[in-house]
């Protein structure tokens, strides 16, 4: 019997990406999942999307992904004992209108994956908030910024090409607001006193 | 060359014209889109999914109803626009249907 992986999303994304790496298989983990490695789990999804690259017929990937116990159900890949589920998106890989993405390699303990940058897991979020007005996305941009170095020139000149440079400038308001109130030293829950005199 | 609503240069009759159809309508429903088309329900929502699957449009849920549109997180998305745009020009009756469509708001109670 194959063992399965265990833990969080981002423990099961790495095993995917290196049982995918064992069989040839070049994939990059984008979306939430993407999101959720960078806000150190402050984001919760549910499932893994991987773009893959090159061509891969269906029996190749049903037997990496059999290795560690992830069935094919319909277009998805399901595993009995997780709670998430595998999706392979159609290409290319872009955010946005932006199709030169190089993605950077995730390692934990010997297990690897690509997956977008830190900067592009921020635009990745930043689309979704730019095409759907959907802030929890916007959130999660600011969280993903705040937590890592990303490049901010970058993620302007691509909102520009996106005609989003308004909904940028709220964005960067978002993010300087939650660096202020981190910054900020921690206040008592209990307000002083008045003095009534 | 004339192109026709029976052209099919995104797989199949159905994708294309469903395509065309929300290149004019922005936001649409299955429902809408087979009304519009005069096409089979089932047919529209096969057609919506696999168009979904390969990005080109996307869908979010208001209420029950799924609202799809072609998708503006497509890395091509400008370019499809401009290609359905254009092939829409050939479509003089698509555009009618479409044109008899209300979309302005009705005040909730006034009659039809």
């Amino acid at each position: 019997m194959t063992r399965g992986p265990r833990g969080g999303l981002p423990a099961v994304a790495l095993r995917v990406g290196s049982a995918l790496e064992k069989h040839g298989i070049r994939g990059v983990l984008t979306g939430g999942a993407c999101a959720s490695l960078y806000t150190g789990g402050a984001y919760h999804s549910v499932d893994v999307d991987i773009i893959l690259s090159g061509a891969v017929s269906q029996p190749e990937l049903d037997a990496a992904m059999a290795s560690i116990g992830f069935g094919r159900r319909r277009d998805r890949y399901v595993h009995p004992g997780l709670p998430f589920f595998v999706e392979f998106p159609r290409g290319p890989l872009a955010i946005g209108a932006d199709h030169d993405i190089r993605p950077v390699r995730y390692r934990r303990g010997r297990s690897r994956m690509l997956v977008l940058s830190a900067t592009d897991a921020c635009r990745d979020r930043l689309a979704a908030f730019y095409h759907w007005n959907d802030r929890q996305s916007l959130g999660n941009a600011v969280r993903i910024a705040a937590r890592h170095r990303v490049r901010m020139s970058a993620i302007r000149r691509w909102s520009s090409a996106e005609a989003a440079l308004v909904r940028f400038e709220e964005f960067r308001l978002e993010l300087d607001r939650l660096r202020t109130r981190r910054a900020r030293p921690a206040r008592s829950r209990v307000a002083p006193r008045r003095s009534t005199s | 060359m004339v192109v026709t609503t029976n052209s099919s240069p995104f797989g199949n009759v159905t994708r294309t014209r469903v395509l065309l159809a929300l290149g004019l309508l922005e936001d649409s429903y299955a429902r809408e889109l087979a009304r519009v088309l005069d096409l089979p329900l089932s047919g529209v929502q096969r057609a919506l999914q696999s168009l979904e699957r390969d990005r080109l449009v996307a869908a979010r849920s208001v209420g029950r109803t799924r609202l799809y549109r072609l998708d503006p997180g497509y890395f091509a998305h400008a370019d499809l626009g401009r290609y359905v745009t254009r092939l829409l020009e050939a479509e003089s009756d698509l555009r009618r249907r479409v044109a008899s469509l209300r979309q302005r708001p009705r005040r909730t109670g006034k009659p039809l």
